[in-house]
């Protein structure tokens, strides 16, 4: 992907003090297509894509959501708790309308991991298959998503992620 | 030869050109002058250099309207009545100011410029906020994630709060923001108590401010805080009080719990706090003793999955099925919530059903 008007205002909405005080590019000294593409053969090379990942964060947070606040089990070894802050955000790909400031964490206690993530970012992963910049303070990993959210792969190895039963 | 030299001569000449004409320009169209901001009729003026944002001139001459997102325009607090020079709407305060606010002039301070003379309206109360610097005396784990900080005002602090109100705590310059920002939080103190303001902070993954007080903060620093603010306090009636929070909403319900007391208030009082294992329980004794000296105040703690080691004997399920159990005919109720959205969203189902009138129903909504 080449840096288009589109992607090159994005990239100026994403940096410090635009939309939020830390941006969303953290370190990153990558042009955003870079940042995408490289993050689009992660998930590629993971045998899943950038809507199933979505798909699963935005699964778990409606589980989460019952928990009203706090921490709510799911399933056998998942903890979720959907919790906000005030305000709302615009997207820095200058797509209508303004997006909660809601933090899903999600606890897998069988691998004793979790990880934290906001709607805004299901919004980038859904929308832009974007993760954020390297050292940006809300990057999501695609493998840490795919492992810890217990996200299936498309392809011939599905499952490949499922949780040992030991 | 004599063609590139004068090729360069032109493009060095066309280059410092540009470059006076954008300090020149710097110097008049980015100059906006001074200008005069006349608050409520004229009862106060402040001259200011035009430039910056109505919010920060307003801060500069001690004037503190809440915001919680750092003049960011995405948690739109800092609403206020421009009623002349504002201009048109800009496209980050529309999603913030709805029609009917919009007739009003309601407009986002810190999305305004002031670049001529403005008009302004504000709550009388805002002259009341105050901005101190205060000593933390203690901060004490209320639960694996919920801290409590107490602050120690200096003597000559003329801070004044109605229990239910909160503060702005500011967050110095560390290593997750490079500049400081300010992030609102409910006292959790009496009003009574004039030497100290308590908080209970969770922390928030990534959140500047609870990030700080969780992993930087010590006892012996020194923190600045303004207020207070908000419009979540116990209305003055007759009507049985039933408060809903969990985790760290407690804290404005624990400050109008513990004013009730100093006061002498004699109104019924239901307390709902819901968690999911005995572990996210706190302040159990204080809550114990509040119910021996209130008249008429019951606590009920539900938690939603309680572990067989809980030997939990209390009330189970979420808390809208525990006020669903417990409550009958709220007609003559008023109910104070604080939470998130979905939290607030499914207790004012749950309220309604039971006949407490929506407009008796106060909420802190965290989102």
């Amino acid at each position: 992907m080449k840096m288009n008007p589109e992607l090159q205002l994005a990239q100026e909405n994403m940096q410090p003090g635009i939309i939020t005080l830390q941006g969303f590019l953290g370190h990153d000294k990558r042009d955003l297509s870079q940042i995408i593409d490289e993050d689009n053969q992660l998930v590629k090379s993971l045998t899943t894509t950038h809507l199933k990942i979505a798909a699963q964060m935005k699964f778990l947070r409606g589980q989460g959501e019952c928990g009203l606040g706090e921490f709510i089990e799911y399933g056998e070894h998942f903890q979720i708790r959907v919790d906000s802050v005030r305000g709302k955000m615009r997207c820095p790909f200058e797509d209508p309308g303004l997006i909660p400031k809601y933090n899903i964490t999600v606890k897998n206690l069988a691998l004793n991991r979790e990880i934290t993530y906001t709607d805004m970012n299901i919004h980038f992963i859904e929308i832009h298959g974007f993760y954020q910049g390297e050292g940006s303070l809300f990057r999501l990993n695609p493998d840490d998503l795919v492992i810890i959210l217990e996200i299936e792969s498309t392809g011939d190895n599905a499952h490949r992620f499922d949780v040992p039963t030991e | 030869m004599i063609e590139i030299v004068i090729a360069i001569a032109i493009c060095c000449a066309i280059t410092v050109s540009l470059t006076l004409i954008i300090l020149l320009a710097e110097v008049t169209i980015g100059n906006y002058g001074e200008c005069i901001i006349s608050i409520n009729d004229g009862a106060r003026e402040l001259k200011i250099d035009g430039g910056q944002t109505l919010l920060a001139c307003l801060n500069e001459a001690e004037i503190y309207i809440p915001s919680a997102c750092g003049g960011k325009g995405s948690c739109g607090l800092c609403t206020l009545q421009v009623t002349r020079g504002a201009g048109d709407y800009l496209p980050t305060e529309l999603p913030w100011i709805s029609e009917e606010r919009r007739k009003e002039n309601y407009r986002l301070a810190c999305q305004i410029k002031v670049k001529n003379d403005l008009e302004i309206i504000i709550p009388e109360s805002c002259f009341l906020v105050r901005e101190v610097t205060a000593e933390v005396v203690a901060i004490t784990d209320l639960t694996h994630d919920i801290k409590e900080v107490r602050l120690k005002l200096p003597v000559d602090s003329d801070i004044v709060f109605k229990a239910g109100q909160f503060m702005q705590i500011k967050t110095p310059k560390y290593k997750l923001c490079d500049e400081p920002v300010y992030r609102a939080y409910s006292i959790s103190s009496s009003p009574d108590d004039e030497t100290g303001l308590e908080f209970m902070i969770r922390l928030v993954p990534n959140g500047i401010c609870t990030t700080y007080v969780h992993q930087f903060l010590n006892v012996g620093d020194m923190v600045t805080v303004n207020g207070a603010h908000g419009e979540f306090f116990l209305q003055d009636s007759e009507r049985d009080i039933i408060c809903i929070a969990g985790g760290s909403g407690m804290a404005p319900i624990m400050s109008i719990l513990l004013d009730m007391r100093y006061r002498g208030i004699k109104r019924k009082v239901t307390y709902f706090f819901g968690a999911m294992t005995k572990r996210d329980l706190f302040y159990l004794d204080e809550l114990k003793q509040l119910e021996k000296d209130l008249d008429d105040f019951t606590f009920i703690p539900a938690l939603s999955q309680p572990k067989p080691e809980d030997n939990w004997q209390g009330e189970t399920g979420l808390i809208t099925e525990v006020i669903e159990r417990n409550m009958t005919d709220g007609s003559n109720s008023e109910a104070y919530l604080c939470g998130s959205p979905g939290m607030i969203n499914a207790c004012v189902n749950v309220l309604t059903g039971k006949k407490v009138p929506e407009d008796q129903i106060y909420y802190d909504k965290f989102g």
